[in-house]
């Protein structure tokens, strides 16, 4: 353009504009629906034995936010870092995720987030509650009981814990391998119950006797002395095989097993694949011998995997009907064992989906080995600790038992729980510090209710956050599916893979398989989350908002009603379904 | 330099060299190729912008005139369907007198469902208030578009550039494609008028009283009415930079001819060859290009074709119960010439269907030797066979 010849001079512009604000109009009285922030329940916490806020805490890991991510784990679960290792994750199997692409590895993210509690001494534990003056006495240091111990310490309760172990924790301690559970953890992780100055009485074993004794001078008791005694086979020559629990309990106390050559694993839950593990770990070459068929095993899948992969054999759709001498001690000098094992064949299904298997006609095959070992489940180790049974009131609640004989009693743990699992007993031990607090607040009549009220979902875990009417007790207890997912708002993206101990690594120590996620890794993996019925404050309410009625303050988000007009579009866009919508009522 | 170039990326070379900072556009057959080489420049930094990925072209003119009404440059493409599509935000961008250019490739609209060059897409638009540019060629669709920011952005009316389907839009052929130095001469970053801004808030084109309403669309009507003299100033601008001129009516032989045609894009390069043809031959043929539709150039017609014999208009397109649509234009504008010539419609290769030299040659012997022009245009090359066995 030459400078001194603009082109034409342009008419001047006629154009509709003020500049007047449009605020007199109050759109609002244009609405008959009004939207509103309605947080719902995510499946993974509804699925987790715990009820812990899962999508909670993925989006405050997501945002770096880890004190906010381990204060709403802790107040579910003194134990993150212990069943980030040994839970069976049941959360991840109703990830909404996994109809995208895959689930969540929330198992791995609460283990990142444990071990950052541990390794950082300066993040204060929870704040409990001043103390109420009532004394709790528990019996058994497992994961039921040091939870019972955990959470009414919280509520202001002094507990003191009896133990027949020289250690505390129970399964934890003296059970699960230490390539599964490092006891560096248990022992830190139960170093932040005793700070809540929870007393632990080792080598103490509770007797029927004493725990009438604990009437006069408890309030209250809680009995969570798990099955510590194993279920015997009833067959011939069952004398000669070694329990498989006892085993593990030998190996932890650093015994010398001394056993060579191989071994027969009768059973398919989780301490035969841990026998089966541990022993291969030892250089012995262990066979699992189990009546049904391998899908049937209630041993948790990828322990089975990963034993099968470092070299345990089984033998499925096999019963061991007699154990004999063999005579002769074998080549190596260890005494020599013949299993008479039954076939067996799948009749039918039963209606929890196992097959029940009957005997295959009079089909038999011979087994030789060194060590014949059992783990076909345990029991009570005392009659007393079976539920006690009387005439005083009981209530079943799902992870455990109050009655009342002489002062309130609550059973919990293996007790009372169907899942014998370590997050149930875990479980067991919160639900029952909810039930006795509410007893003595407000009566055995209320017990039941205030329980079901504090329900993640539809149950059956509680809340400790809901029981004290923190913010996740006003979440609609709507379970959210993954249709309700808004997922054009998300990428697919690969689930982050733990390093993991090649099979030939790991049988060569009992190091642990698996390590803990990198905190890159962790953040990557925290912001696949969808935080399904989570406000995550991505402000999508607030961009698609025409009528810019959505305030911010600080992450609280509301709706302006003034100029709101219910097009609802913010719940239609919101990606995770932490909205919805409602009738005016006039 | 001289570079083969397919017509698309004649459009999508002028957007690069104009810097325009937003282009928003759904992809259709045969605009495809533009808007690809387009995202393609955006994507490798060859051109400074953001590109939108849209689900519709009325969501494509939509993110435009949002943009626009921001203050930046701005761009959008279509075809056909697309370009029908967008039929009620054409209206709006134009009323809210926002300096958009489009490059609107003609095609057919279906059904019968077809591809080719028609058009009907375009001219269907005539009445939004955008002003339409027809392109012959590469190089004019390429020159077009630079022209049509300093126009649009001069008299605020958002600018058609057209370009006939396949014919042009993937037609290869060498185009001089100028250095950015030289179109930065030419084309100033754009400065609006008026903008959204956060610092100082305003509502824009809302409600309008009749008090008003009249008065804004006459002052578009005024705009308008002061764009054949512009654009006029602009070619010449361009002229001086780049030593090729456009007027909107290019005159052809015509001071002696007893016959002119008048049509617009590809074909006129036909219409060139044939009246060459023609004058070898002793006849005095002539020929108007229309490369400004809207507003249509009434004065630069007048000027050229009163007083003249016979006039024969070549639409390749129809309004179906009147005639051609230029045809129908060129009637009205030259009703009040003092001396207006006899006016002879032809409607000629819609949707694609050939039109060669010989058609032209056709049409003016039919001129040639009728005296009566009728007030229908007549259909050329139909099928007989067809058309006969309707009335059977």
């Amino acid at each position: 353009m030459t400078d001194d010849q603009p082109v034409q001079k342009a008419p001047p512009l006629f154009l509709p504009h003020s500049y007047a604000s449009t605020e007199f109009n109050k759109t609002g009285s244009w609405r008959y629906v009004r939207p509103f922030y309605d947080e719902k329940t995510s499946p993974c916490s509804a699925a987790c034995p715990l009820g812990e806020d899962i999508a909670h805490v993925e989006h405050l890991v997501s945002r770096n936010l880890m004190a906010e991510a381990r204060q709403t784990i802790l107040i579910e679960n003194p134990f993150p870092a212990v069943c980030g290792r040994v839970c069976f994750h049941s959360c991840e199997s109703a990830c909404n995720r996994a109809q995208l692409d895959e689930s969540i590895a929330i198992h791995h993210l609460e283990r990142f987030v444990g071990d950052l509690l541990i390794s950082n001494e300066r993040i204060a534990p929870l704040e409990a509650f001043p103390a109420n003056g009532k004394n709790v006495a528990i019996a058994g240091a497992g994961p039921a009981g040091l939870a019972a111990a955990y959470f009414l310490s919280l509520l202001g309760y002094r507990c003191e814990v009896y133990e027949a172990m020289a250690a505390p924790g129970g399964i934890l301690r003296w059970g699960i391998p230490t390539y599964r559970l490092p006891q560096d953890v248990v022992e830190k992780e139960i170093s932040r119950i005793k700070e809540l100055g929870v007393t632990i009485h080792c080598r103490t074993p509770v007797t029927g006797e004493m725990l009438n004794t604990f009437k006069t001078r408890y309030d209250a008791a809680f009995i969570g002395c798990g099955y510590g005694r194993a279920i015997n086979l009833r067959i011939d020559g069952a004398q000669k095989a070694v329990d498989g629990l006892a085993l593990l309990y030998r190996m932890r106390a650093d015994e010398d097993i001394s056993l060579t050559g191989n071994a027969a694993i009768i059973g398919g839950g989780n301490t035969a694949v841990d026998v089966a593990r541990s022993l291969v770990r030892l250089g012995i070459d262990p066979v699992i011998v189990y009546r049904r068929q391998r899908q049937d095993m209630p041993a948790f899948d990828p322990e089975v995997q990963m034993a099968l992969n470092e070299g345990v054999k089984l033998m499925a759709l096999l019963s061991p009907i007699r154990i004999e001498a063999a005579g002769s001690r074998s080549a190596n000098r260890q005494p020599l064992f013949s299993i008479t094992l039954q076939k067996m064949r799948v009749s039918d299904t039963e209606i929890s989906g196992r097959s029940r298997v009957v005997p295959d006609g009079d089909r038999t095959e011979t087994l030789q080995v060194n060590h014949v070992i059992t783990a076909i489940g345990a029991e009570p180790q005392a009659p007393w600790q079976r539920m006690p049974a009387g005439d005083f009131p009981s209530l079943n609640l799902s992870h455990c038992k109050l009655i009342h004989d002489g002062m309130p009693i609550a059973c919990g743990g293996d007790l009372t729980n169907r899942i014998k699992s370590v997050s149930d007993a875990i479980a067991s031990g919160k639900q029952a510090a909810i039930a006795l607090d509410t007893y003595f607040k407000s009566g055995w009549d209320a017990v039941k209710e205030t329980v079901a009220d504090c329900q993640v979902g539809t149950g059956p875990a509680v809340s400790l956050a809901i029981y004290l009417g923190q913010a996740r007790r006003s979440r609609n207890h709507h379970i959210v599916s993954y249709s309700e997912i808004n997922t054009p708002y998300f990428k697919t993206a690969s689930r982050v893979i733990a390093p993991v101990l090649s099979p030939a690594d790991r049988i060569q120590s009992f190091l642990p398989v698996e390590s803990t996620l990198s905190e890159e890794a962790a953040l990557a993996e925290s912001r696949r989350c969808f935080n399904c019925g989570i406000c995550n404050s991505c402000d999508t309410c607030r961009l698609y908002c025409p009528e810019m009625s959505v305030r911010v303050e600080d992450t609280h988000r509301d709706i302006n009603l003034d100029y709101c007009k219910g097009c609802g579009l913010c719940v239609a866009e919101c990606p995770r379904n932490a909205m919805a919508l409602k009738e005016e009522t006039i | 330099m001289k570079q083969v170039t397919e017509g698309s990326q004649a459009v999508s070379e002028a957007v690069r060299l104009a810097k325009v900072q937003v282009i928003a556009a759904y992809p259709i057959t045969p605009q495809t190729h533009i808007v690809e080489m387009i995202s393609q420049s955006c994507a490798n930094g060859a051109l400074d912008a953001r590109f939108i990925c849209v689900e519709s072209e009325h969501s494509a003119m939509a993110a435009i005139i949002g943009a626009a009404s921001s203050g930046v440059r701005t761009f959008t493409a279509s075809s056909s369907h697309g370009l029908a599509y967008m039929h009620e935000l054409l209206h709006w961008s134009s009323g809210a007198r926002l300096p958009i250019v489009m490059a609107d490739v003609n095609r057919a609209l279906g059904p019968g469902w077809n591809i080719w060059l028609d058009q009907t897409d375009s001219l269907s638009q005539r009445d939004t208030g955008w002003i339409q540019l027809y392109c012959e060629d590469s190089q004019d669709v390429l020159d077009t578009t630079l022209m049509a920011y300093r126009l649009a952005e001069s008299v605020n009316l958002p600018v058609m550039v057209v370009l006939d389907a396949f014919f042009l839009s993937h037609t290869y052929e060498p185009i001089d494609i100028p250095d950015q130095k030289a179109v930065d001469t030419f084309l100033p970053p754009f400065s609006p008028r008026f903008q959204l801004d956060t610092a100082n808030p305003a509502a824009f084109n809302q409600f309008v009283a009749p008090q008003a309403y009249m008065e804004m669309r006459y002052n578009i009507q005024l705009a308008m009415e002061q764009v054949p003299e512009t654009y006029r100033l602009i070619a010449e601008e361009f002229e001086a930079v780049f030593s090729r001129g456009y007027q909107p009516v290019e005159a052809l032989q015509c001071e002696d001819a007893e016959i002119i045609f008048v049509t617009a894009g590809t074909t006129v390069s036909t219409c060139r060859q044939a009246v060459d043809r023609l004058r070898h031959a002793g006849e005095k043929a002539g020929l108007l290009k229309l490369k400004m539709f809207r507003p249509f150039p009434i004065d630069s017609f007048r000027q050229v074709l009163n007083g003249k014999q016979k006039v024969a208009v070549v639409d390749r397109n129809c309004s179906f119960g009147a005639s051609g649509i230029f045809a129908q234009e060129l009637r009205a504008a030259l009703y009040h010439a003092a001396s207006p010539p006899k006016i002879y419609g032809y409607i000629a290769g819609l949707g694609g269907r050939d039109v060669t030299p010989q058609t032209i040659e056709a049409i003016y012997w039919q001129t040639k030797n009728d005296d009566n022009p009728g007030a229908e245009s007549r259909w050329v090359g139909l099928d007989q066979q067809t058309v006969a066995s309707w009335h059977n």
